[in-house]
């Protein structure tokens, strides 16, 4: 009793670095309960299964090594898996960089002083609320989810036949097929690009609220253009978020339940086969966090930084 | 031209002023058409939604029906509700995603609190764990994380989680469900751009690490929060790969919309074979997918304004 009440009396002499470095760690102490137990732990389990042959029955989950046989089976012997991977990355390739522009591009555009500015940032923020949900592949079109294909072409604003029928309107004939799908292909893209920029938008258009008013008063006196304004003044302050958006971008795409690659590992799920899907998944990130790792080290090297 | 000379004006400088003055007078309007033309390509879906969700499924095979429908009904809204089981699934929805979503917020908060003002070791190994919870894709972890709740314990002690509101309550409230590592790092960002002074008088003052948290910076984050919240929400509501993992037979907003087809049919024609021609469903479709974003659109509608103000403000960008 007696100690208890001493040692009550005499609190630990802690510095105050130190006491504020046990603050720390008690803040993030929930945060690394849960990051060990559902995030690490899970990581570490489907990295070590996709070198075993997984077979779960009531409840027990049987490992048998199997070195490399299930990478080798998703590159080599799976039907799918390697053209789907190739897909999805060739439309990473070609559609993030327009991603980026065309979002710079809007931001750059609601950053200026106009009427409904309000109203216009409402509206280009919205894919925001809707895009990552469900609703978003019926109303793009993407309807095989639910069981019907025929319906998809009435559901995208762009659908083949309004843009073959403009081009009769118009009064252009015959032209060829390939030049047909190419305009309906640009046109729709132009609505997954747009539905795919709204958290890009926001991004960069905080970036530009950075910019120090001085730097805009200083250029209106030199009297720079708006393109020289642009190339000068603006790109340079909002490089730092190119490569967050372009990150985003890769990563929104690569992680979005229905590209090809995540559709294919969701259909091998439901066979269960835990060993293959966990080799096709980490492969697939692998070569993400390759991409980006590459893109970050080139990136570095031409951003500026105004601070650090 | 001649007061112009008489201010003193060289002919380049003319030249820019009237360059300056045209671009004022052309920008506007160039930009009045990209904006209103990329606008259109957003809200067309929406449009095409309301309208098609309060017409009768007859309108769709008119051809004189485009955007305002011949038979007004509100008969589609009905059975489309009737069919995703509401309120039965409003409630699922909002006790398990939002309820989660919510903890999620407070749970990222602390943490980005604790990255963003305190020193300790470690802490850049450890945020670099912050780091690769946005990079990796949660279908890496969903499996492993399955057998992982089905067999919830330690040693010889198991519980199955599985179809329990805890897989979803688990992560979040431990910052680890959905997107919690941008949401961790967003709240860093903006407890790092604020005045540490404020900190240093309250503890200076006696006050404590955690209640200086609630009381001093909390208030002063709100733009923050609702950015945050309003991410969070959004992104559980909107979620149906990590609720199909864990749920057998739970009905989310969310995942009723993806099995809306089957649904439907056996409501309305008692069997799932029925034929319909896909143009007519869409009438139901549109109303599925009306129901589900009004909540969201509403929310966002109210909190839109604070929502870029707070973006603005924040120092997202930090």
């Amino acid at each position: 009793m007696m100690s208890k009440k001493n040692n009550r009396n005499k609190p630990p002499r802690l510095s105050y670095e130190k006491r504020k470095a046990l603050y720390g760690y008690g803040f993030i102490s929930i945060w690394l309960v849960g990051t060990i137990s559902f995030f690490l732990v899970p990581l570490l389990t489907s990295f070590i299964w996709s070198f075993c042959d997984v077979t779960i029955d009531t409840g027990n989950t049987n490992l048998k090594w199997v070195g490399l046989n299930n990478f080798e089976h998703s590159l080599m012997v799976d039907p799918k898996y390697t053209d789907c991977l190739k897909q999805t990355l060739l439309e990473t390739l070609w559609k993030t960089p327009l991603i980026v522009i065309f979002s710079l591009f809007i931001a750059v555009i609601l950053n200026q002083k106009f009427k409904g500015r309000t109203f216009a940032r409402a509206v280009f923020f919205l894919p925001v609320i809707i895009a990552t949900g469900p609703v978003y592949a019926v109303i793009s079109g993407d309807i095989k989810s639910t069981g019907n294909t025929e319906a998809a072409q009435f559901s995208t604003m762009f659908s083949t036949n309004m843009v073959g029928e403009l081009l009769q309107f118009l009064g252009i004939y015959g032209l060829s097929d390939n030049m047909e799908a190419m305009i309906s292909a640009v046109s729709d893209n132009i609505f997954s690009i747009v539905w795919a920029s709204g958290v890009q938008i926001l991004l960069f258009l905080a970036a530009l609220q950075t910019i120090p008013s001085s730097a805009r008063e200083a250029a209106q006196l030199e009297g720079a253009t708006a393109w020289e304004y642009f190339w000068k003044i603006t790109f340079p302050y909002v490089s730092p978020f190119i490569l967050v958006n372009f990150i985003f971008t890769v990563i929104d795409s690569f992680t979005n339940p229905t590209n090809p690659v995540m559709k294919r590992i969701l259909a091998l799920r439901d066979d269960w086969q835990f060993g293959n899907i966990s080799a096709m998944a980490w492969l697939y990130f692998g070569i993400i966090l390759t991409a980006i790792g590459i893109v970050t080290f080139a990136a570095n090297k031409m951003i500026y930084y105004e601070t650090e | 031209m001649e007061e112009k000379s008489a201010k003193g004006l060289s002919r380049e400088e003319i030249g820019y002023l009237r360059r300056k003055k045209a671009a004022k007078a052309v920008f506007p309007i160039f930009r009045f058409i990209i904006l209103f033309g990329l606008g259109f390509v957003i809200l067309y879906p929406l449009i095409y939604m309301i309208s098609c969700a309060f017409r009768e499924r007859g309108d769709m095979n008119d051809p004189t029906v485009m955007w305002i429908p011949r038979h007004f009904t509100l008969d589609v809204m009905k059975e489309t509700l009737d069919a995703m089981g509401f309120p039965q699934t409003l409630f699922t929805t909002l006790f398990l995603n939002v309820g989660s979503s919510l903890m999620q917020v407070i749970s990222c908060a602390v943490t980005g609190y604790g990255f963003a003002r305190f020193k300790f070791k470690g802490q850049k190994l450890l945020f670099g764990i912050v780091i690769m919870m946005i990079l990796v894709p949660p279908q890496v972890i969903a499996l492993p994380l399955y057998s992982q709740f089905r067999n919830f314990g330690i040693g010889g002690f198991t519980v199955n989680l599985i179809d329990t509101a805890l897989t979803m309550y688990l992560p979040a409230i431990t910052a680890n469900g959905i997107r919690a590592g941008l949401m961790i790092l967003i709240f860093r960002q903006f407890f790092k751009g604020l005045p540490k002074e404020i900190e240093d008088a309250a503890y200076i003052d006696g006050c404590g690490a955690f209640r200086t948290f609630v009381q001093v910076m909390v208030p002063n984050a709100s733009a923050a929060f609702l950015t945050v919240f309003l991410f969070s929400v959004v992104w559980y509501w909107n979620d149906y790969y990590v609720s199909a993992t864990f749920f057998t037979d739970t009905r989310t907003i969310s995942l009723m919309l993806r099995n809306l087809d089957t649904e439907l049919k056996q409501k309305l024609f008692g069997t799932i074979s029925a034929e319909i021609s896909p143009r007519e469903q869409i009438v139901w479709k549109e109303a599925g997918c009306l129901i589900s974003i009004t909540p969201l659109l509403i929310l966002y509608v109210c909190l839109q304004k604070h929502f870029i103000e707070g973006i603005e403000r924040s120092g997202i960008v930090g």
